[in-house]
Order: structure tokens, then sequence, then C-alpha cells
């Protein structure tokens, strides 16, 4: 087995995995393009065996030589220390893992599983509505659960949700929730600096882009969310 | 070839539309509209939005400025515009869908909206899934040389060099398959049987410096866009797609002076609204958009970009009909080019 | 001197006007601050006032972008430095040794350097602007076509592989990864849609500046979050020594070479500014004594990336006004101030208004003058950013994010986007891949795929077509020949870490 560890051999796998989804996928727009005999596929196949022909390259520099490997003159400002810090929190479990993956496939299950399940009722309009709201309450309710047992994957799954709650539930109502949290999950926990910061960064992101610059943030598409939003406009221009 | 006679019934009514108002647009279409209109209980009591599913430089983005200032002129309600550009057309109006009907949202749209419902129906169809509050700019095409070119001087000697070339000529056009640019070329190439290689370029920019830095041969584009070009010498036209010609390029061949017999596609851009929004509202946006047509700002505007050569103006049953035999032809189109029609 | 002359000309103009003078600071001071303030860019603020300019006169509409431009460019290396946050692509390289010195508590050393660097390499490029404007514009225009843009991008990829990544093949596949990234959407031919997994708003395809905003901001967030939970945080020293003119000019050499490169680069519509910096950076790199210090806080790092950036600033500015050709985000923004204003940039600015071209000339030249003084008294204050607690300072990043990512195209997939690549850049740092080679790749991806389209049907699909175009042929040819030097230090050199030479 060379020098190839199994880290070196889940890496490759991941690798020729992405390239067979990627070119699977390609099939779906595999189209003639009348003015152009390359198509829409030519370009993405290109990459993909090339992406394919790294990795194994990077698989046999690994089996020859281990770690060491060929470097580049410039060696990356940022791989820093997250690596170590990733060692010390025991960032580096299968465990730790999968649970962060766990709780990252909520703000994509609020995503697609409200339209499949409206899809499959045949519902649309306030129904959907509906259906998103009581969507958004179950993985909110599931998100905050999961928190106290991996703080760092909360972390990371945290702006994603906001992101993905954004277009329903608007900037406007959202952005208050999403301070907070976010002082908390970096280990704020007194209620006084906490709410008083969060009044501050609102009132100045609200004072900044919406007084004096006019930016059109996301209202949000579902009321009451998207009432609030708009009466915030409302009152500050 | 034959798809040129089963398409030519739907668009017979749109080219006869289009050439009769063609005589008369010294006095503007909505000066017997009442100058001001009450609010429907209050409506609107804060600024509206528009959104514009293209970027603010593009055709698109200074129409919807145009016409933004023009109602907000007239009527004192700001309208904030809201781009969301991207997927042609597609993603501004899937966000737009999804907004709340409650009359202060409305939408710049230009034809890629019908097109793309007359590819596949599963997306919005624009007259009747929408309303049209007013469609304000309607174009047309032509093909453009360098004006220092050598090698043609006119249309008929650029196709005879074309031929000569046998497909080695090169002209640049937008990149979308069944778009008015792409299916107004094939007319061209199918009438003359000349073989020319397109040259896709989705931006407006590279696509005339292309021309202008003599990468390409000619270019396909509408008059509006290219003016300063011209203004400054740099291109001129050496064919209108139009069956006649329009006073400000009487010099021009028209389709009909070269002996092309096909019914030309046209650019057209307008606004809508939700079609569940609050009617009264609608009403008022109707009143609001139509009137702004008239108002001096706007026309002035429209002069600029040669959008008064043909009529530009229809109002909700007009812009219903236009969508609609638009519809009609660019499915025939794309049946006898054999694309998949769903 | 007809161009002093019009240059005097424009100078009086432009201080002879109060609400000219007051713009003219009013941009100054906004593209600094946008630029510095971590999160937003000068493309937040420029996509903000957009529609204001409509009350502006045209001249002063044009000035107060062009402005912004000058400094905006500069404000963004002052985040890149501070946070590891480049305001813009252009500023990535300036992290890879700023932020070092940072943690090393040389920050007022680092962000010094792109002060002066910033203004020395705007002000020449903006000189040599006035005076070549015409004659430069009208070669570019007829030798760069597709196929010479098609060949600059390969030969950029080829010299950006070697940019970040722990090894070559880890270069490569970050590069890959980016390109694949620019797939998404709409493909440039045909308008097929490629890779948008049912979901209409991917249409519009994965823009880099959420992209960005998120391997760099909101990675780093999520990086100093890690730490906290560890209880390994540690708040960046502060220092605001400033270099010695003796130490600047000890690096005199990489400033004189990065301003030709940066200038270069900038006149290449489409690829301009972030080109420029990424290969400042490389060529200073390859031509040091000491290639291993790069990365870890060498202040050439940071000096070569800011000239040469600036440097792409004038001129960006050439194919802009003399053909209306943008060379990135701000500058097709830029379009959309003539237009709003009834005018195109393009050959008619120079021959209808040739004093709105040198007012806009001169207040460039004096904002990048100006970035000496206020670059001095406002990062004394920006750098005390770094005293605010870590987690009152994160929410405001991230929300700053937001708005920034948001602002440019108004589609909050972009926020999607944004966070989903700080994840991904959270993981890939413990990986040795480089999140800059996915932001070039992702960059330089869409404008590779466009011109090689454009390149094909122009060459009739006979890739000889290639070898009728000199300059093309000649780019192609370095980029295989980058390539080959980097192949050969991969598999020549392994065992020494430090050794490969990625070119020529």
């Amino acid at each position: 087995m060379g020098n190839l560890r199994t880290g070196h051999l889940v890496e490759g796998a991941i690798w020729l995995s992405l390239c067979l989804f990627l070119y699977a996928y390609s099939f779906e727009f595999d189209k003639n393009i009348e003015i152009y005999k390359f198509g829409a596929t030519a370009w993405p196949r290109s990459i993909i065996l090339l992406i394919a022909i790294a990795a194994l390259g990077q698989l046999f520099q690994h089996w020859k030589y281990g770690d060491i490997g060929s470097s580049n003159a410039m060696q990356a400002a940022n791989v820093d220390d997250a690596e170590e810090a990733a060692h010390e929190a025991h960032h580096e479990s299968l465990g730790w893992y999968l649970s962060t993956f766990a709780l990252l496939v909520i703000p994509f299950a609020y995503m697609r599983v409200p339209d499949w399940i409206a899809a499959w009722l045949g519902a649309g309009g306030s129904t959907l509505h509906i259906l998103r709201v009581v969507c958004a309450v179950i993985l909110v309710g599931l998100f905050l659960t999961q928190v106290k047992r991996n703080m760092m994957g909360a972390m990371l799954t945290l702006p994603l949700f906001f992101a993905a709650l954004l277009e329903d539930m608007g900037f406007y109502s959202l952005a208050p929730i999403f301070i907070v949290g976010v002082m908390f999950l970096f280990g704020e926990t007194r209620p006084k600096p906490m709410l008083a910061i969060m009044a501050l960064i609102y009132g100045l992101l609200m004072a900044l882009f919406v007084k004096i610059l006019f930016v059109g943030l996301p209202v949000g598409n579902i009321r009451p969310f998207y009432d609030f939003g708009s009466w915030v406009v409302t009152v500050l221009q | 070839m034959n798809f040129r006679k089963t398409m030519a019934a739907s668009a017979i009514t749109l080219a006869t539309t289009l050439l009769s108002a063609n005589v008369a647009y010294a006095a503007c279409a909505t000066d017997g509209l009442p100058s001001s209109m009450a609010k429907p209980d209050g409506y609107p009591a804060r600024a509206l939005t528009m959104v514009v599913p293209y970027g603010p430089a593009g055709g698109s983005g200074q129409v919807a400025q145009a016409m933004a200032q023009a109602v907000s002129d007239l009527t004192g309600v700001s309208i904030n515009r809201d781009h969301k550009p991207g997927g042609s057309g597609t993603v501004g109006m899937t966000a737009y869908m999804a907004s709340p009907a409650d009359g202060y949202a409305v939408m710049e749209h230009i034809d890629d909206a019908s097109s793309a419902h007359a590819l596949d129906s599963g997306r919005p169809n624009p007259a009747t899934d929408l309303i049209p509050l007013v469609t304000s700019q309607i174009t047309f095409s032509q093909i453009y040389i360098r004006t220092d070119e050598d090698r043609f001087t006119d249309w008929e000697s650029f196709v005879k060099w074309v031929t000569a070339q046998n497909g080695r000529a090169t002209i640049a056009n937008v990149s979308k398959e069944g778009s008015m640019e792409r299916v107004n070329m094939k007319f061209i190439t199918d009438a003359t049987g000349m073989q020319i290689q397109q040259i896709s370029f989705d931006k407006g920019a590279p696509r005339y410096g292309a021309l202008a830095g003599g990468q390409v041969d000619a270019l396909f584009e509408q008059p509006g866009d290219v003016r300063k070009f011209m203004d400054a010498g740099k291109f001129k036209p050496i064919l209108t797609l139009l069956k006649e010609r329009p006073a400000a390029f009487a010099d021009v061949p028209s389709l009909t002076d070269v002996a092309l017999d096909f019914d030309p596609l046209y650019r057209f851009r307008g606004f809508y609204v939700h079609k569940d929004a609050p009617a009264d509202r609608v009403k008022w946006l109707q009143w609001a958009f139509q009137k702004a047509y008239c108002q001096p700002s706007y026309q002035k505007y429209n002069e600029s970009k040669y959008m008064t050569l043909i009529e530009s103006f229809r109002d909700t049953q007009g812009s219903r009909d236009l969508i609609n035999q638009t519809v009609a032809q660019y499915r025939e189109v794309y049946k006898s080019m054999g694309l998949e029609v769903k | 001197m007809d161009v002093f002359n019009n240059f005097l000309t424009g100078t009086i103009t432009l201080f002879s006007d109060p609400l000219g003078i007051l713009i003219f600071f009013g941009g100054v001071i906004g593209g600094m601050l946008f630029g510095a303030i971590p999160g937003v860019s000068m493309l937040t603020l420029a996509a903000i006032l957009l529609p204001f300019t409509a009350h502006l006169s045209a001249e002063h509409g044009i000035m107060l972008f062009s402005v912004i431009y000058c400094t905006g460019v500069y404000g963004g290396a002052i985040t890149a430095i501070l946070f590891n946050i480049p305001g813009a692509p252009e500023n990535a390289p300036t992290a890879f040794d700023g932020y070092p010195m940072t943690q090393k508590g040389q920050a007022g050393k680092a962000v010094g350097a792109a002060v002066m660097c910033s203004a020395i390499g705007g002000t020449v490029s903006c000189i040599i602007m006035m005076i070549a404007t015409a004659p430069i514009a009208d070669w570019a225009i007829s030798a760069f076509g597709p196929p010479e843009i098609f060949a600059l991008v390969f030969f950029g990829l080829a010299v950006a592989s070697s940019v970040g990544a722990k090894t070559f093949w880890k270069g490569w596949l970050s590069i890959l990864i980016g390109l694949m990234v620019a797939v998404v959407g709409l493909d440039p031919v045909g308008g097929i849609e490629r890779y948008d997994f049912e979901m209409p708003y991917l249409l519009a395809g994965i823009h880099f500046i959420p992209t960005i905003l998120g391997f760099f901001a909101v990675s780093e967030i999520f990086v100093q979050a890690e730490k906290k939970v560890t209880g390994s945080y540690v708040a960046p020293k502060i220092g605001v020594e400033f270099p010695t003119l003796k130490e600047l000019l000890a690096h005199k050499f990489a400033v004189i070479r990065s301003i030709i490169i940066g200038f270069f680069c900038g006149v290449l519509p489409g690829i301009g500014a972030t080109l420029a910096a990424f290969m400042g950076y490389n060529e200073a790199v390859r031509w040091s004594k000491k290639p291993e210090t790069f990365g870890k806080g060498n202040i050439e790092g940071v000096i070569s990336s800011e000239t040469a950036n600036n440097a792409a600033t004038g001129a960006a500015m050439i194919p802009l006004l003399a053909l209306g050709l943008p060379g990135g985000a701000l500058t097709a923004m830029m379009v959309g101030v003539f237009q709003m204003h009834d005018m195109e940039p393009g050959p008619l600015v120079f021959i209808n208004s040739a004093d709105l071209v040198w007012v806009v000339f001169a207040a460039m030249f004096f904002a990048n003058i100006s970035i000496i003084f206020v670059g001095y008294l406002e990062t004394k204050t920006i750098i005390n950013l770094l005293r605010i607690p870590f987690q009152f300072l994160a929410p405001m990043i991230l929300l700053l994010a937001t708005v920034g990512a948001y602002a440019v195209r108004g589609l909050t997939i972009d926020i999607v986007v944004m966070f989903l690549a700080g994840v991904i850049g959270f993981f890939l740092r413990r990986s040795g891949y480089s999140v800059a080679g996915i932001v070039l790749g992702l960059i330089l991806g869409k404008i590779g795929e466009q011109t090689f389209a454009q390149a094909m049907q122009m060459l009739h699909f006979e890739w000889s077509g290639f070898f009728d175009r000199p300059i093309a042929l000649g780019l192609i040819l370095a980029g295989f020949v980058t390539l080959a030097g980097s192949i050969y230090g991969a598999f020549f050199k392994t065992n020494k870490p430090t050794a490969t030479d990625p070119a020529v």
C-alpha cells in the first residue's frame, strides 16, 4: 500500500465519486447547440476529466511519498492554525463530522421539503406558506435540541439556516434573532450585554442601509413577516 | 423552410398593427387619460418596488429607471428598483411570482418571458399569469457593419461576400437558443441561403467591441443599443428587419427591398403586476403607468433609444394581444426548428 | 503639452466647484470606509449608490465612482491585512502575507506598506492612463479578440495554480473546482441550463462576490468560533508602528515590477486587477531569494500585491472610457452611471465630453495622492476595530456580509451561497486546498468558457487557428511553460518542500 493512509483513500474516493456524479448529471443537459458543435457539455466534461486526473495524480503521490509530497513555493497563509484548533477541539472524530453534517442538512431541508410536500398535495399559495411556517418551526426545534451537543456544528449551521429562511421571513424579522444566536454560540451568555449589543447592531444597520442608503433588504414573502419588514422600511424611510 | 408558411397566419395581425401604428405617433397615446386619479383607500401608502430581472446598465435597467422616474413625477409615489438579474430573466420572474400580491410590487420584463413560455408552458405566461400594465418599448433589429469596412458596403455586397466565404464569415449575436435574435438570424440565413458563423456574446459591450475591433464581420442588434456607435460614425446599418423603411433609416433597405419574405420578431419591454392583486389597485397602477408613458421625460428617453420609429405603446389588452401573438409565433417557429416544445 | 494642459483644466474645474469638492472627499472617505469595513466592500457601496447618481450631474456621478474605485481597492487591503478578509478579489493575495503580519503584531507595518504602495501604484498608473488612453485602446481592441483573452485566461490559471495550495495537485484541484462551480447556470453559447438541480435561482449562476465573502470573511469567523469553543482564542496583537522609508526603499524593485504587471493586466477587459494582484504576488515570490518566507508574513508580499492592484485601476479606465468595455464589476457599474445620464462610454466620450474625462482623470490622480494622507489617519482608527470583543464583532461582520452579498444582485440565494462557501472554506482550510484558487477558477472560468467558445466559433473549430494569432500563441506557450515548470517542481524536487520554481 506504499504510504497510503485511510484518509488519503477517503479523499481520493470523494473526488472520484464527485466526478462520477457530475459526469452522470451532465447527461441532463446534453443538448445540441446549432451554432456550436461542442455543445453545452464539452467544457464541463473536460474539467471533470481533469479533476479525475488530478485526483488520481494526488493518490499516486500519496502512495509514493506519503504526506511530505511536493510543495508549492507559496504555501498558503490560510493553512494556518485552523488544523491545530480543530485538533484541540476533538473536531476530527467521525461522530463530530456526522453530527455536523446532520445539522447542515436542516437549512437545505427547509429549502426543499415544503415544496415537495406542496407539489405532492397539489397545493400552492397560502397553503404553501402555512407549510413553510410549520416546517420552519419543526426544524428550528430540531436545531435547538442539537445546539448543546455540538456547538461548533450549530455555529456552522446557524448562518445557513438564517439565509435559507430569509426569502420567506425577511431580514428585518430574522436579524435580531440571528445576532443573539451568534453571540450565544460565541460563548456570550449575559442577557443584558446581548440585548444591548443586539439593539446597537440592528440600529446601526438599519440607520446606515435603510435610512441613509435606501438599500432594499429582503422583507420576506410570508405574512406577518412581510408586513413587519414593510412597516420597518416605511417608518425609516 | 415551411415554417414561414405555417407561422405567417399568426404573425399577420401583429405586423399590421405595428405598421399601421407607424404613421401616427405624433400625438401621444395616453393623452386622453385623466391627469390625476384618486388613490384607492390610501393605496399606495408607501414606496412601490419594481423588480427588474436584468442589471441596471442594460436596456431593461434603463427603461425601468425612465419609467419609474416618470411614474414618480406623475404621482409623487417613489419606486425602488430591485434588480434581480440572471437566467435570461427567469430568476427575477421566479422571485416576483413568490412575492405577496398586494399591489406594492410591480415587474419589468421583456419578450424573453414570452419566448420562454412558448418553449415551456410551465413558465409563467405574461398575458395570463400576470396583468400587463403597459408595454412601453417595441423595437426592431438591424444588421450592422463597420463604417470603414471595404470588403462590402451594403446588404447586396455583404450577402455576396458572405456566400463567397463559404461559412467562414462571422456575425456577433446573443447566446440563447430560441431567442428573438437567433430566430431572426435563422430567418435570414434560410431565406438568403448564405452560411454565416454566429458568435455568441451575451453581454452588450464585448459584442460591440468585437465589431469595432474587427473580430467579427457584422453585428445583429437593435438600433437603440448601438446608437452611440452610429452617431460616432463607427457602425452603419445595412439591413432593417422591418417590412417597410422607418423614416430615421430611410436609406437602409427593408426586408421587402431585398426580397426577404418573413415576418420579423420584435423586442418589447413592458411592466406587469400580479394577477391576483386587488382590482382597484391594479386599476390605479394601469392609469399611472399608461399615463406616465406620455410624460415628456419618458417620451424623450424613448426617442433617444429609437423607440418611436414604430408605435411602442400598448395598454393592458394591447399587451395581451401582443404577447399572445408572439407566443403563438414562437411556438410555430420552435416546432419547425425541431425544438422540444413543452 | 496637451496632456498637461488638459490635466490642469480638469484640476481647476474639479476644485472650483464646492459640490464637486464635497463629492470628491465623500468618495475618498466612503471608498476607504466601505473597503475597510469587514464584510462589505466598495462594490457594496457602488451598488447602493448607483441609483442615486441619477440625481447628480454626469460629471459628478462618474467622478464619484472613479474615486471610490481608487480608494476602495486600497481600502480592501486593510481588512485583508487585519481580518484575513479581502475587500475584493484583487486584495486576496494581500491577505497571504498581510494577515500573518497582523498575527505577529505587525499590522501597522503591513497597513503602512499597503498605504504607500497603493498610492504609488495608483498614481503612476493614473499618469500613464492620461498619456496613453487613446493609443493603447486602439491597439487592444483589435489585437485582443476572444482567442487572445482565452489564451490569457489559460496563462493566468497556469500561474495561479501555484498560489496558496499545499501541493501541485491540491493547487490544480482547487482551481478545477472553481472552474466547475462557474459552470452552474446557463451555458454561454446556447443558454442551456446546467447543474441547476431544479432550483430556478441557481440559473443565475454562482457569483464571485458572495463566494469570496464566504471563503474569506465567514470561514474566518468560524475558525475564531472554534478557538472560542476550545478556549484557545487569543486576541490579535495591535501594532501601529509604520514601516520606515528605508524599509520601503529596500523593495523598490518589487514596486516597479508590480506597477508594470499591474498596468498591463489592468488594461485587459474582464480580468483586470485580480489577475494583476495574483501575478504581482507570484512574481515577487519567483524573484525572491527566500521564497519560503512568503505566506508567513513577508512585507514584500503585501507590497507586490497592493502596488499591482492599484496600478490596474488607471489601466482599467482605458478600455472603459475609450471603448465602453468594463474590466470588472465596478467599472461595469460606471457604464451604468454614464447611461443614466444619456451617455455611453466609448469613442464618443472623448469627442463630446472631453472636459468630463479630464475632470475624472484629475479626480483619480488626487484620490490616489490622498490615500497617503487620509489613509494614515483612517488606519489609526480602523485598526482599533481589533479591540472589540470578537463575540460582538462576529454578528456585525456576518450581517454586513449578508448585506454585501445581497446588494450585488438582490438574490437571497447569494446569501445561501456565501454561508455555504463559509462552511466549505472552514473545512478546506484544514486540508491544504486553496480557497483563493477556487475563487480565481470561478472568476476566470466564466470568462474562459465564453472566450473559448467564441474563439472556436471564430476559428471555425480549427485549433490551428491559434497559430495565426501570435499574441494568443505566445500566451498559450507561456502557459504551457509555466505548467511544465510546476510539474517539474512537483515530480523532480519532491522532497524539498520549498523548492518549486513554478515558471519559465
